[in-house]
């Protein structure tokens, strides 16, 4: 019993000792032999496990930089929510600085802060004040109209009355100045907030939805020529002897942020064409786009004739009737294509003259001039 | 040991073997875990100290072929362990789990003390630092997860009753 524990004693300081001298081997081994020994095992029975912990590293990483993509994604989130932002506010700014190089002089560019009281739809604060130049009644304009008045002024900002506000006047007439009136806010909200009246219209003045309104320039604080709104109906009212229009307004006053004063010395100057030309370019423009509609929809016209017409020519061939005139008779209109041209004349060899293919009619050929090859050919024996 | 126990031991082994290539690259600890000097001490306590000797060996190498420049340190440092904690098997072999922390806690630092001397990268105070700061910590993790695990893992590693 004794011998036998003492034998397997031995028999492990044996296994021992050659573990303990083959690792040591493994240890004294020169970088050469060393790297293709751990390169072989990783890439054979080790593959599985050296990838379970690639693995498990990259998930680490991923865990790791979690927060700051998180915090990446974040800002590009907001980064692209302001570039909406941006985008509006240098649209609006371009336009501002459109209506700055019509109207030349005179003008002082301003924000508008929109207060948060309680006739926040009425009234906005400037921040430019007399300082800059503005004074009482100075009119206060956007690139695409009217915007109100300069009630207050203040030496480094003012305060402007909208058009919203129920004291608000301007007198307004049609471009061609066949119809005036006076323009102030439209307060009864059966029909909708925020549009303009259109009051005292002569009756016999007739305005039809669609038609701009501008400034009239009478009464000394308003220029000639500012765009108000545009007529979207009569209204009915108990005034008799008067019309009364209801306008949309060409400016809202919530989007109403830069803003420009006119000075009162630009007043008398008027703004005639400063708002016009802006006109003629969108038109232009607009009928650009109609025209180069009208001319796809003739390009798409004249190619689906000369489909139909070639495949009139393939029923006339087959023996059938032509597509187009298959319902002649029936209700609805039909484009008929022409019948399809006949075979050109062969032209004659010996004249050496050219012949102008277009010129060939079908209608007026000769009829003996056309080979034919339904008549039965002469028999020699008719002569006889 | 029945068949029954040697699967389930075996199994065990797998798992912690597994765990040591998935969860410990996963925490990144800089005092981590080390897992297959836990499968070792509980692989070793169960079969004869020659096996454990060439078990030890067999991990030691592949645990240093993952780090080539120190290729052979780790498996001296194993077979030692190995050999060592299979002797030891009477004294340690116990259902206590203060003395199986304790166990795995000596094991996993006498393979730190002899990896590191033997890997020879490391020098004077840093050495000192690793064997007397990091080895400890490190070990004291081993020794928690390995007794948590053991406290998991009961079914599969209890004896089979006769």
């Amino acid at each position: 019993m004794q011998r036998a524990l003492r034998s397997n004693t031995r028999f492990d300081l044996i296994v021992l000792a050659s573990c303990f001298v083959l690792a040591l081997a493994a240890r004294a081994l020169p970088d050469t032999m060393r790297e293709p020994i751990a390169t072989g095992m990783r890439r054979t029975f080790l593959a599985p496990l050296v990838m379970l912990q690639e693995r498990a590293e990259r998930g680490r990483q991923s865990l790791l930089q979690a927060d700051a993509k998180q915090s990446h994604l974040d800002s590009l989130s907001l980064a692209s929510m302001k570039a909406g932002e941006l985008e509006v506010e240098n649209d609006r700014l371009r336009k501002l600085i459109g209506l700055g190089s019509r109207v030349r002089y005179g003008f002082i560019p301003a924000e508008a802060l929109h207060g948060r009281g309680v006739r926040d739809e009425t009234t906005v604060i400037l921040s430019a004040g007399s300082r800059a130049g503005v004074s009482r009644l100075s009119p206060v304009i956007a690139p695409e109209g009217l915007v109100g008045v300069v009630d207050q002024v203040d030496p480094t900002m003012s305060h402007a009355m909208l058009w919203t506000h129920p004291d608000f006047r301007v007198s307004a007439m049609s471009p061609d100045g066949s119809a005036f009136g006076i323009a102030q806010a439209h307060l009864s909200g059966d029909i909708g907030s925020y549009l303009i009246e259109l009051r005292g219209v002569p009756f016999r003045a007739t305005l039809k939805p669609g038609a701009v309104i501008v400034s009239s320039g009478w009464g000394g604080v308003w220029p000639r020529g500012i765009p108000i709104g545009t007529v979207l109906q009569e209204i009915k009212t108990s005034e008799g002897w008067a019309r009364t229009y209801l306008l949309r307004p060409a400016v809202n006053p919530a989007d109403a942020y830069s803003v420009m004063i006119l000075r009162r010395e630009r007043l008398a100057k008027g703004l005639d064409g400063v708002w016009e030309s802006a006109t003629q370019v969108d038109q232009a423009a607009q009928r650009i786009v109609v025209s180069g509609d009208s001319a796809a929809k003739a390009a798409a016209l004249a190619e689906a004739a000369a489909r139909r017409a070639v495949l009139d020519s393939m029923a006339r061939a087959n023996g059938a009737p032509p597509l187009g005139a298959v319902d002649t008779a029936g209700r609805a209109p039909r484009v008929v294509a022409p019948p399809p041209r006949p075979a050109p004349r062969p032209t004659p060899a010996d004249t050496g003259t050219p012949v102008r293919r277009d010129t060939i009619r079908p209608d007026t050929t000769r009829r003996d001039t056309i080979i034919r090859t339904d008549t039965i050919p002469l028999q020699p024996e008719a002569h006889r | 040991m029945n068949m029954g126990g040697a699967i389930r031991a075996i199994i065990s082994f797998l798992i912690f073997v597994v765990l040591h290539y998935t969860l410990r690259p996963l925490l990144g600890w800089r005092a981590p875990m080390d897992f297959l000097i836990l499968a070792l001490l509980l692989a070793s306590v169960r079969v004869r100290p020659a096996t454990a000797a060439v078990l030890g060996f067999v991990l030691g190498l592949i645990s240093d072929s993952l780090a080539p420049g120190a290729l052979g340190a780790g498996a001296i440092a194993m077979t030692v362990v190995g050999f060592g904690a299979s002797y030891l098997k009477a004294v340690f072999f116990a259902d206590n789990l203060v003395l199986n922390a304790f166990f795995f806690f000596l094991g996993k630092w006498v393979f730190d003390i002899l990896y590191f001397i033997g890997e020879q990268r490391v020098h004077g105070v840093e050495l000192l630092q690793q064997l007397l700061l990091w080895s400890p910590l490190s070990a004291a993790v081993t020794a928690a997860v390995g007794v948590l695990l053991l406290f998991l893992m009961r079914p599969l590693l209890e004896p089979t009753p006769a």
